[in-house]
Parts: structure tokens; C-alpha cells; sequence
């Protein structure tokens, strides 16, 4: 019995963001570049990179920004993202998103050698968060 | 008669103080509901994470012989348990403001416990606090706080979490004594905060975090899940999000557990000022029939000194 459809789970520290839609497929930024999941995935388990997931929702497609986590294919056919943060298109402001981002470059650039590890890891989390922001709002 | 004058005097301070307390309770009761949402919702993701990280590191040690001390080469730097005595962290939760009744005073006093507990095996223990009622307890005690964080509100709890965790894994995996002196490196982390078990209960508790350990082994036959890229470049991405995520869940639930506290004591402290206005109100009847009574007792005798 072929399955044509998953159940998708995005789940976030402040709450659920979409739980148990039926979607024909998801696509969701890897570690390892870009990758969709379809129905009768084999169970798998993967990083997840601030990015956009992409699926199809009725007749719409839903781009949802999301933060660093994983993605999980489990046994029976659910697909379960589990990340620090998403946000939904209509949630995100493109023009405070693109400000943020270019006050985080520009700190990431000028002074690179003065400031720790840990603050320069932040920063390109963040850097990383803001532009998948912006790209989920360009279609 | 000064009195009954400072009886009443008395009962408008206390109704006074019934009026800021049960306004109080009104605010918690109407914060609770938000915070406890939004502990709730995070609990799903907090226990995914924990299970799946917990089942990978749990397959790790069923290799060679399970915990041995000291194992030369962990998978990762953040699972790398260090024997002997050495230097502690706590991470020590608790909120910015008092009356709450004893959500902040039950987990200062397990802290300090702890502390005690920890130096008697030799340990040096530092703290780093979040929340400032964390920090004043510990002031004046001579302990030594590497750090310090304002507490957590819903709103920037997730990039504060971010930044405790960036600053404990430093502090574990003691990469930078040159740069940042202010943070020493110490072989072992813990956190200390308030779980939020319901509205009426808050368990002061103190768990290890750093070497990270799964918490419940959970031992499911069914077989790993095919692991892209491989299992230790998985861990080596998904354990600092585990421990974020820790600190993000005893963030949430320190919130709520916070407001939920604060709304039990300021229930009972209203309940309580009502009760002591109604002795007082009963004392200050009597005392004023009694007034009276002395009053008309002394008309009637001047009246009978008169007549006789």
C-alpha cells in the first residue's frame, strides 16, 4: 500500500507551528544542501540550517523561515522538524530583517579579531537566521 | 480615645495592603495562562530533542565498556567526562523580583546546599546567575559569580538561552583561557531552577549539563534511523542544541513557575489581610460599645452622685 502523502510536524520551543498537516511533500535545508522528502521515506535523521521548508498545503504552498535543528523521517510515514525558530511568511519583517542584517555584517567585518568565539558564533547564527528570513520572503 | 483610633488607622493600612495583593494575584493569574501555554508548547520539542539526542549518545556508550572515567576520546567534546576533582559551574535560575512566596528562597537554599555539598568533595564552584535574586543571595557569601544575566522574559528567552549555552560550552570546553579570562575553564556544568510541575508546585531542581547525558534511557529496540551525515558530525550539530534547549525548557518553566508562585502567595496574603480585617473590625466594635458603655456608666453615676 503505497502512502501518497506525510503528516508534518514543525515543532519550536514557543509551540508547534504546524502539527500533523498532510502534505504530498516537503522540501527542508540540510546540512548537506537542500532535500525533499517524500511519502515512504526510509527512517532518517538530519541536521536542519536556518533556511526556508517549502511544502504544499491544500492549494497553497507554505514557506515557513526556520532556524537551526533536524529533521526527522520516523517509521510511519511523519515527518518531524524540530527547530530553535520559524516563522511563518506573513510573521517576518523583510525591512527590519534586512536592517538587522546589515548592522550583523558589518560587526562581523570590521572586527573580527577583537571579539570572542562564542560572540563571533552568535553573530553568524544570527547573520544565518535574518537571510533565511529574507529569502523566505522573496518567492 | 487613641484607641480606637489606631485600631482604624490599623485596618485602612491593612485594606491598603489587600488592595496591592489581590491586584497583584489578578496580574499573575492573568500572566499564568500565557506562560504556562507557553511552557507547555515547548515541552513537546524539548522532549523530541532530548529523546533523539539521549538515543544517539546512548548508542555511542553500548559500544566499549560503558562510562568509564575519563574515556580518551568521546565523540565530541561536550560528552567528555573528566575524573577526579576539579571546578563546577551552576547555572543558577531565578527571577529578577520577590514576593512570590518562597519560589526564589527554596532554590537559593538547594543551591547553597549544593555549594556546601560540593566544596566538602573538593570541588571549586563558580556561579553564573540568572536572575537577579539569584545573584544578591549569593553576594555577600564570599561565592564567586563568573556571570551574570537579568532574568528571562518570553520574549528573549530563546537568544538568552543561546547565550548562556555559547558561554557554558566555552567554559566546558575551555577553549579560550587568553582571550576570556573572565570565564575559567571548569570540567563540570549544572543548572539549578524551579520545574514547573503545576500552579500550586515548583520543584527546586539541579541537573547536570554539561558532559551531557541522556536523561531517561530510553532503550527502544527499534533500530537507528538511517543517519545523514554520519553519527558523530550529527552530535556534533544537534548537542549544542540540546543543551540550548535545556536551558530554554528551565527557562520556561522558571517563568511560570515565577508567576504561578507569585499568584499562590499574593492568593493567600489577600486572603489572609481578609481575615485579619475582619478580627480587626470585630475588635474595634467592641472596643468602641465598650467606649460607650464606660461613658454612659459615668453620666448615670455623676447623675446618682448628684441625686444623692
Amino acid at each position: 500500500m503505497a502512502e501518497t502523502t506525510i503528516q508534518l510536524d514543525i515543532l519550536t520551543p514557543l509551540g508547534p507551528k504546524r502539527h500533523g498537516v498532510v502534505v504530498p511533500g516537503v522540501e527542508v535545508p540540510g546540512l548537506l544542501g537542500e532535500l525533499g522528502v517524500l511519502p515512504e521515506h526510509v527512517p532518517f535523521i538530519t541536521p536542519v540550517v536556518p533556511g526556508v521548508v517549502r511544502f504544499r498545503d491544500g492549494g497553497e504552498s507554505v514557506r515557513i523561515a526556520v532556524g537551526a535543528g533536524f529533521l526527522e523521517v520516523t517509521r510511519d510515514n511523519r515527518v518531524v522538524i524540530l527547530v530553535e525558530r520559524a516563522l511563518e511568511v506573513s510573521e517576518i519583517d523583510a525591512n527590519k530583517a534586512r536592517e538587522d542584517l546589515k548592522r550583523v555584517q558589518a560587526e562581523l567585518s570590521h572586527d573580527l579579531g577583537s571579539i570572542d568565539a562564542a560572540e563571533h558564533r552568535k553573530l553568524v547564527t544570527e547573520q544565518g537566521w535574518l537571510e533565511a528570513q529574507i529569502r523566505a520572503t522573496q518567492p | 480615645m487613641a484607641n480606637l483610633k489606631e485600631i482604624r488607622n490599623r485596618i485602612t493600612s491593612v485594606k491598603n495592603t489587600r488592595k496591592i495583593t489581590s491586584a497583584m494575584s489578578r496580574i499573575a493569574a492573568a500572566r499564568l495562562v500565557k506562560a504556562q501555554q507557553a511552557a507547555m508548547g515547548a515541552r513537546p520539542y524539548g522532549e523530541r530533542l532530548d529523546q533523539v539526542v539521549g538515543s544517539l549518545v546512548a548508542s555511542l556508550g553500548s559500544g566499549e565498556g560503558e562510562g568509564e572515567a575519563g574515556e580518551a576520546d568521546a565523540a565530541h567534546p561536550l560528552l567528555l567526562k573528566r575524573s577526579g576533582n576539579g571546578r563546577v559551574v551552576i547555572v543558577h535560575i531565578t527571577a529578577d523580583r520577590g514576593l512570590a512566596g518562597g519560589f526564589n528562597a527554596n532554590l537559593n537554599r538547594a543551591v547553597g546546599n549544593f555549594i556546601r555539598k560540593e566544596r566538602e568533595a573538593g570541588n571549586d564552584v563558580v556561579l553564573l546567575t540568572v536572575g537577579k535574586k539569584g545573584r544578591s543571595f549569593f553576594q555577600h557569601s564570599g561565592q564567586r559569580t563568573v556571570r551574570h544575566h537579568d532574568a528571562p522574559t518570553l520574549g528573549d528567552l530563546v537568544v538568552k538561552a543561546k547565550m548562556v549555552a555559547a558561554e557554558v560550552m566555552a567554559m566546558f570546553t575551555g577553549g579560550k583561557e587568553g582571550g576570556d579570562t573572565e570565564l575559567p575553564q571548569v570540567d563540570r556544568v549544572y543548572f539549578a531552577y524551579n520545574y514547573f510541575k503545576n500552579v500550586l508546585t515548583q520543584q527546586p531542581k539541579i541537573e547536570v549539563l554539561l558532559p551531557f547525558e541522556s536523561r531517561e534511557v530510553v532503550n527502544d529496540e527499534r533500530v537507528l534511523p538511517v543517519l545523514e551525515p554520519g553519527r558523530d558530525a550529527l552530535l556534533g550539530h544537534l548537542l549544542p542544541i540540546a543543551v540550548e534547549s535545556r536551558l530554554q525548557q528551565a527557562f520556561f518553566n522558571s517563568i511560570a513557575g515565577e508567576i504561578a508562585a507569585r499568584r499562590t502567595a499574593m492568593d493567600a496574603a489577600s486572603d489572609n489581610a481578609t481575615q485579619l480585617i475582619r478580627e480587626l473590625t470585630l475588635f474595634y466594635n467592641r472596643e468602641r460599645q465598650a467606649a460607650i458603655t464606660k461613658e454612659l456608666m459615668e453620666i448615670i453615676g455623676g447623675a446618682e452622685a448628684l441625686k444623692g
